[in-house]
């Protein structure tokens, strides 16, 4: 290293310094989370307002991303404090974890804008990945185009696979070949997108670009979600290792109870009750 | 290297120099240390998907969904002794096989000529851009070609190539949507071509010019002096190119998991036209879009087993590399 490179290497050391004064007088305890990226937008928001509350003041956070199977793994070793997840307890699950619900999220169906298809029934989604059945739009009730269906799903290993599995397929699995099984919600939304003969099923959030079809003639819409009237609703949890206990009770109770808590929710998914 | 040797025998040996070979000497073991921990990890963690299937985990005929096998894997009950491991990944090692032979036979001639043609024909002009622009290529992330691919190759493959009687023919099986092996074949040539341009140029360049410029003297055209005299000089940094251009083809996953269909299917040639535009999905591929899923024991076991494939192929590959450059050198003064 060269001698600048060491002048420089010293500012940086001071400045980080006088940087980290001020963060360890306060001496906040962190809570870490990890997992589902479903999740990930909710959590950040509700962790931002409760450190601003009285008793959240206390506390930092550390949240990162993975996957819900990531954040499940994560708890379990004890690596955070919550894990997130988008699916419900599995069997596979280590022992000893604690699934707080916390909101709900709904499932929608899509097609490509073109494709002008208004509903559809739990039948025929499944007649269309499971088998399949239904191999060609006109098998389809009410759809207006014609063609072979090109279905396309999430990795087996995904939360909102689950969720679809457990909800429109009624727990058998999507027959892949031929739905195709993409590694993220914005994977399925673009090939959608870019291909007239495709149906896929995304999370809520993911539904813009796409024409959304009404599941059991009910649209997918969060007041239709939060009114109970829409079908394919899951719930997304806050994982911990036993009973929460600390600062992360206070935080999941917080949430769980809080009016503000509950109107972060409501803002883009649907809240407890 | 003549010259640094004598160099260091002349004077008595220097301090900086000594402690400069210890260091980089530690550095290297370490390296080395690291690697072959990699492997034992990597094997242990493998072991009990292969000492459940037995040769049925490589073989072609040992049937089966692997995508129905990934789920049930997944899906494992926790009680270990009642893990579900069973696992036939001849799709996936297939369609591995299928995309980095078809990217490396079409890119190695694409880099061969390119390469000739920025040596020996292109006017000085045009070989001052087109090189930095070569090596420019390279050093592109990969994800930014699986962007392209997604969202411009694989709809126009799906919308204007594919007609809807082939999608009708095989609906149901596979979807025909564009997103398929033919795809990856071609966005991962033109990946890892300039790589193998920039070596190759950098040889065809060492080739003494005395060589060259003996058998055009002797009246040989420009063409076949570069040709027979120093492309085949050049054999080994060529063999070079294409081993590590397979490396890289071997390993990439992010844009092929984003451009081949995301289906574990064996593309099969005996259907005809239609074989190009199959979806398929390689290792690489398989374990980036499942990672989500380590957390459960059998799973990740399954996919260290896939990984462990692709480091045995990239040991056999350098190895084979060594080998055939070793063989060629006999016959050539290559400096490379």
């Amino acid at each position: 290293v060269s001698r600048r490179g060491i002048r420089l290497l010293a500012v940086i050391a001071a400045l980080s310094l006088v940087a980290a004064v001020p963060a360890a007088a306060q001496a906040k305890k962190i809570i870490t989370i990890s997992g589902s990226t479903s999740v990930f937008p909710l959590e950040t928001q509700l962790a931002r307002a409760w450190i601003k509350t009285k008793k959240g003041k206390k506390y930092g956070f550390r949240i990162l991303q993975g996957g819900s199977n990531v954040g499940i793994s994560d708890v379990a070793k004890g690596r955070v404090s919550i894990g997130a997840s988008s699916r419900d307890p599995a069997n596979g699950d280590p022992g000893g974890l604690v699934f707080t619900k916390i909101a709900r999220d709904a499932i929608c169906i899509i097609t490509h804008p073109s494709n002008h298809l208004g509903n559809i029934t739990a039948a025929t989604i499944k007649n269309i990945f499971v088998g399949p059945t239904f191999t060609n739009w006109t098998q389809v009730p009410g759809a207006p185009i014609s063609g072979s269906i090109d279905p396309i799903g999430r990795a087996p290993t995904s939360g909102t696979h689950d969720a679809f599995r457990n909800i429109f397929l009624g727990g058998t699995n999507q027959s892949s070949p031929p739905v195709q099984a993409k590694a993220s919600n914005g994977l399925v939304q673009q090939g959608v997108q870019s291909d007239p003969d495709a149906i896929g099923y995304v999370s809520l959030a993911f539904t813009s670009g796409v024409n959304v079809v009404n599941y059991n003639g009910v649209a997918c819409t969060l007041r239709n979600a939060a009114s109970f009237q829409y079908g394919g609703v899951r719930s997304f949890y806050f994982v911990t290792r036993g009973a929460p206990v600390g600062g992360v009770k206070k935080f999941i109770s917080w949430t769980l109870h809080n009016k503000k808590a509950n109107n972060i929710i409501g803002s883009d998914w649907v809240p407890l009750h | 290297m003549r010259r640094r040797s004598g160099l260091q025998k002349a004077g008595p040996r220097n301090r900086t120099d000594q402690r400069a070979e210890l260091l980089l000497g530690a550095l290297a073991c370490v390296v080395l240390v690291l690697i072959a921990g990699m492997i034992v990890f990597v094997f242990a963690k493998a072991w009990p998907s292969f000492s459940h299937n037995g040769f049925d985990w490589f073989s072609p005929w040992a049937g089966g969904n692997v995508d129905e096998e990934l789920t049930n894997i997944f899906e494992s009950p926790a009680n270990p002794s009642q893990f579900v491991y069973t696992m036939h990944a001849w799709p996936l090692i297939y369609s591995t096989a299928l995309i980095t032979l078809g990217a490396i036979v079409i890119g190695t001639g694409f880099a061969l000529l390119s390469a000739m043609f920025i040596v020996e024909f292109a006017p000085p002009a045009l070989q001052k851009v087109l090189e930095p622009v070569v090596r420019l290529l390279a050093a592109v992330p990969s994800v930014i070609y699986g962007l392209i691919g997604i969202l411009v190759i694989v709809p126009f493959v799906g919308n204007h190539l594919i007609t809807q009687g082939a999608k009708d023919s095989v609906a149901g099986v596979i979807g025909l949507s564009g997103a398929s092996w033919g795809v990856g074949v071609l966005i991962l040539t033109v990946m890892i071509t300039p790589i193998m341009i920039a070596i190759v140029v950098d040889a065809l360049r060492a080739v003494p010019i005395g060589w060259r410029e003996g058998s055009v003297s002797l009246g040989v055209n420009r063409w076949r002096a570069l040709w027979t005299v120093s492309v085949r000089a050049a054999r080994p940094a060529i063999v070079a190119a294409a081993v590590l251009a397979t490396a890289r083809a071997l390993g990439e996953a992010i844009m092929l998991s984003m451009v081949t269909g995301s289906v574990g299917f064996a593309p099969n040639p005996l259907d005809g036209v239609i074989f190009f535009v199959e979806p398929a999905r390689p290792l690489a591929a398989t374990i980036v879009d499942n990672a989500e899923g380590l957390s459960v024991a059998p799973f990740e076991q399954t996919l260290y087993a896939f990984a462990s494939v692709l480091l045995v192929s990239a040991a056999f590959l350098s190895f084979g590399g060594w080998y055939i450059r070793r063989r060629l050198r006999r016959y050539t003064l290559s400096p490379i």
